[in-house]
């Protein structure tokens, strides 16, 4: 007999009732390294160490706090409040609760799949994500154990939930009062978010056989012209794949792959891709708006995050029943998890009810393509959808007034009466322009005082591109393995392949969709190894070139040079961040267990990566990049970032800043800014390209690697701002730091500012701040240096 | 009436005044929002500043508002070309520094930085042309952060200035900015 967790009770013996915890539990591991498991103070030095180099730049968005009774108080120019907390105070309490929101999000998400994975598969199952021996980098780094099988996560999460608790307690009014120190926790809450992020990822990908580091993952369509609306049509909205890949087997099992359509919106949709590759996706958030209004889908599926909070109202206008599988989000529907399922069917075809909360995946699974198949022929003959005709087209934009509340109210600023002008005309053609700006938010129909629903409007005018948005996207291939490590660490570290670039996050984009497709291909053309994740993934699917090749068609997805990866869904940025850990454990041999500080000044200082966050909008992305700045990965937002309210820049004037020890004597060394920024916004992709090539920079790069970055810099920059950086001398060290094609005139220019140049052997004999020293071992942790441990 | 038409039938006027609400409906930062002004005054404090500094961004693209861009820089005002506006203005024979725009907010409010140019900090800034939420986030550091004046001749309404036009149709909006360079004592090297 074997016995299992739970309770039981044994015959005769009355009133005795046997409870088992852990069956055969194997001996708790015990956490090993210098920060195993660290609480609020556990890692504050290091961040101190951030905060004294990238200074927190603070632009709130309110002058005023309104978080307890006492106020509102007006705190504008840094006044106290009546509690004491001033604007400074506010502001980075605010980036603390911001980062919290992100952190627990993942984290549930994960706590959700944890529990139903365990009780699916039980504590044992062991974890599998490719061919790798570091399974679960952050999970080492900061818990200071090796997990072998699910059940070893639940410490670990275990952990975040109670570090979170404390962290949310921090945030009362008459708690913390100083900025730093609330920057401090909310870089412990983006490092809690990382840990969040790789428990769900990983339990996933070894339960539900997601790919497992596979560079050759297949591709999937990815657009809202790719489903065929003449079938019923089911798609998923949100982030966790329990319940769809309950619907995903039942059609699986019954082969109505080819009598409906399933696809998904957000990152749920990478997840079902990963799943069953015969999965769809529609595309971001901001298509969640304009797909269901174009009446297209039949059944609406929702789970957890980036779901829109007026769904169920958006689908009961044009009877699409909505199920809710996930407490998160139950939108006051009834309970019928305990029904049967055609009775619930039934009360949702006849319109008796909108929506249903419905828990069971099971029934979930079963009901969802019944539904659908009932659902889809008598939508259709009705022709549902929220878009007018081409008559009532004609008649709303002819009742624009050019009041322009529509572009005061729209997060782009869009010039929408233009378009309804021209539209009068009968040219579309700004419509479509607008089509892919717009992200589909619908505060325009609030606002227009004519009554123009403009949202419905765009997308009507839109139908010709819509029909054609087809794009491909290579379905998320889970982890870097190590042995792609092993193959391209020593490149990246001496900085000759010129960086990685991670594009994660979301579709707020300044711009339009097309700005992540450009950048993307503007840097990848150059080398630089472009991981991506989450809608950004999407996005960079959705465009092709001439030959009508995306660039997953065109660029391999293996961890090295010029190639494009993408990850997966929300949770597998955890991998991006995870792969600078492997460079240092793989690559250099660094320790992770319980060793933070070690690992992120390594790779502060030595792994040129970069994340983009072209479109965040949420407190998720917030977090994730938050944490990345703990790991001292800089990250670039776009100018929406700015919203954020909190920003890390480095002053480069100020040289006191950027000295840092040599690992080898403990020698005080003043280097280069590099990285510059930890956090920092662009304005418009031409800027933000020349500056992710900058924030590469290392001080550890070699004379070669500094070169090939130092020439991409220099030619980014002339591209695109037509201009030489100014700054690009206090990047050379030496003549070889110099991009070949160019520095003979460079050393002049040089010479201009004052370097003396020797021109017979073509040397630079003054000038730079430092010499290239290939030995050199760049840290900000005095204890690793080897005087230090003498 | 304003105070140019007075006695001038035949001038056209110009209110920069009127529309002073935040151009993004949902801007409103707090019980300190800028004054609205009108050019003039907005030029006489540029012209009396002793250390200036004009910040514009990537909605410059437009000819005749590049065409006053020119004219300030000309007239002496160093320039701080944050987006990607530099690439309309590095031909141009003009005091033009790029610098990213949430890092000029973050160096104006600490009164040890240099400067663009290496010779000290300012004490006026100008703006106009940057994207307008990007700008508006930007500057509520330095409304909130630093004492440096703020003065928005933009286009838009901003409410984290000291100062600010209301939101103007294009060609007040041009008018306006002739009027400020007009309040500019090198107003003719243009």
């Amino acid at each position: 007999m074997t016995l299992k967790k739970g309770s039981f009770i044994i015959e005769e013996l009355e009133n005795v009732q046997i409870n088992i915890g852990k069956v055969g539990a194997k001996e708790e591991e015990i956490p090993e390294g210098p920060t195993p498991r660290p609480e609020i103070i556990g890692l504050r030095n290091w961040d101190n160490c951030i905060i004294d180099r990238y200074n927190p730049v603070y632009t709130p968005t309110a002058d005023t706090c309104d978080y307890c009774t006492y106020g509102k108080c007006d705190l504008t120019g840094n006044k106290e409040g009546a509690c004491g907390i001033d604007l400074e105070g506010q502001s980075a309490r605010q980036a603390l609760l911001i980062s919290i929101m992100g952190s627990a999000c993942h984290s549930a998400h994960g706590r959700h799949l944890l529990n139903y994975l365990i009780k699916k598969y039980g504590e044992d199952f062991p974890i599998d994500v490719g061919p790798s021996n570091l399974k679960a980098p952050l999970t080492e780094t900061i818990m200071g154990i090796t997990p072998k099988t699910i059940g070893d996560f639940i410490p670990v999460l275990e952990y975040v939930e109670e570090q979170l608790t404390q962290l949310i307690a921090a945030t009362n009014t008459g708690q913390e009062g100083s900025s730093r120190d609330f920057e401090s926790k909310a870089l412990h809450a983006g490092m809690l978010d990382l840990l969040g992020m790789e428990v769900a990822d990983i339990i996933q990908i070894s339960c539900l056989g997601f790919p497992k580091s596979d560079e050759k993952a297949p591709l999937a369509e990815i657009g809202m012209g790719i489903l065929d609306p003449k079938k019923p049509v089911v798609i998923c909205v949100g982030h966790n794949i329990a319940a769809p890949a309950y619907i995903l087997d039942f059609m699986d099992k019954n082969g109505q792959f080819d009598k409906i359509e399933i696809a998904g919106l957000c990152c749920t949709a990478h997840d079902m891709t990963r799943y069953n590759k015969t999965a769809k996706i529609i595309g971001s958030m901001s298509k969640e708006l304009k797909y269901i209004r174009s009446g297209i889908p039949d059944v609406l599926v929702t789970d957890e995050q980036c779901v829109r909070a007026d769904i169920l109202k958006e689908a009961q206008k044009l009877h699409i029943p909505v199920i809710a599988t996930n407490e998160k989000i139950m939108y006051g529907l009834p309970d019928r998890t305990n029904d049967s399922v055609d009775a619930i069917i039934e009360d949702l075809v006849s319109g008796k009810q909108q929506g249903v909360l419905l828990l069971d995946f099971e029934k979930v699974g079963e009901l969802v393509p019944k539904l659908a198949m009932k659902m889809g022929p008598i939508r259709k003959a009705k022709g549902l959808t929220a878009l007018p005709d081409d008559k009532e087209f004609k008649l709303l934009v002819a009742k624009c007034t050019k009041c322009l509340q529509c572009t005061k109210d729209c997060p782009q600023s869009l010039p929408i009466s233009d378009a309804m002008a021209a539209a009068v005309n009968g040219d579309l053609s700004l419509f479509e322009i607008l089509h892919d700006k717009c992200v589909g938010c619908g505060r325009c129909d609030y606002s227009c005082p004519s009554g123009i629903p403009v949202l419905n409007v765009i997308e009507k005018a839109s139908q010709r591109v819509i029909r054609e948005e087809k794009g491909k996207m290579r379905i998320g291939r889970g982890q870097i393995g190590d042995p792609e490590i092993r193959e391209e660490g020593r490149n990246l570290v001496l900085g000759t392949t010129p960086g990685v670039l991670a594009f994660v996050g979301c579709g707020n984009y300044p711009d339009g969709t097309k700005d992540v497709y450009d950048i993307v291909e503007e840097m990848i053309q150059r080398s630089y190894i472009i991981i991506s994740s989450g809608c950004s993934a999407m996005d960079i699917g959705m465009f092709k070139d001439k030959d009508g090749k995306t660039l997953y068609e065109r660029y391999p997805g293996r961890f090295v040079k010029g190639n494009l990866l993408n990850t997966g869904s929300c949770v597998s940025n955890a991998h991006i961040a995870a792969t600078t850990i492997k460079v240092a454990s793989i690559f250099a041999g660094r320790k992770t267990k319980g060793n933070w500080e070690e690992i992120a000044d390594y790779v502060l200082n030595r792994v040129g990566a970069v994340g983009i966050a072209w479109g965040a909008y949420s407190q998720k992305a917030f977090a994730i990049g938050t944490g990345c700045n703990r790991l001292g990965i800089p990250v670039v937002v776009g100018p929406h970032g700015t919203k954020y309210r909190r920003a890390f820049i480095g002053k480069p004037y100020k040289k006191e800043n950027w000295n840092v020890l040599d690992g080898r004597d403990g020698s005080v060394v003043n280097v280069e800014p590099a990285p510059e920024h930890l956090m920092i916004t662009a304005e418009t992709k031409n800027e933000v390209m020349p500056l992710l090539a900058k924030l590469c920079f290392r001080p550890s790069d070699n004379s070669l690697g500094r070169a090939i970055k130092l020439t991409h810099y220099i030619e980014l920059s002339e591209k695109y701002m037509k201009k030489l950086p100014d700054d690009w001398h206090i990047y050379v060290r030496s003549e070889a730091d110099l991009p070949v094609a160019k520095r003979e005139p460079l050393m002049k220019l040089l010479e201009e500012k004052g370097w003396k140049i020797d021109w017979e052997k073509k040397k630079i004999i003054e000038g730079p701040l430092r010499k290239v020293d290939v030995s050199f071992q760049p840290t900000n942790v005095s204890r690793l240096c080897k005087e230090a441990k003498k | 009436m304003t105070p140019k038409a007075s006695g001038k039938q035949e001038e056209k006027i110009i209110d920069t005044t009127r529309q002073a609400v935040p151009f993004n409906t949902g801007n409103i930062p707090g019980p300190k929002m800028a004054r609205a002004v009108m050019p003039a005054i907005s030029g006489k404090m540029l012209a009396k500043a002793k250390r200036p500094i004009l910040i514009v961004g990537s909605e410059i693209d437009d000819p005749d508002v590049l065409e006053r861009v020119v004219a300030l820089g000309k007239a002496g005002i160093q320039i701080a070309s944050v987006g990607d506006s530099y690439k309309y203005l590095g031909d141009k024979g003009l005091d033009a520094h790029y610098v990213n725009m949430h890092a000029l907010a973050s160096y104006l409010c600490d009164p040890e930085w240099p400067g663009l140019d290496g010779k000290g900090g300012y004490d006026l800034v100008v703006f106009f042309g940057i994207t307008y939420y990007y700008a508006s986030q930007a500057i509520s550091a330095l409304k909130n952060f630093s004492r440096m004046k703020v003065i928005s001749i933009d286009k838009y309404y901003h409410p984290n200035a000291d100062m600010s036009f209301g939101n103007l149709r294009k060609d007040v909006f041009i008018e306006a900015l002739d009027e400020v360079i007009e309040q500019l004592p090198n107003k003719n090297s243009r």
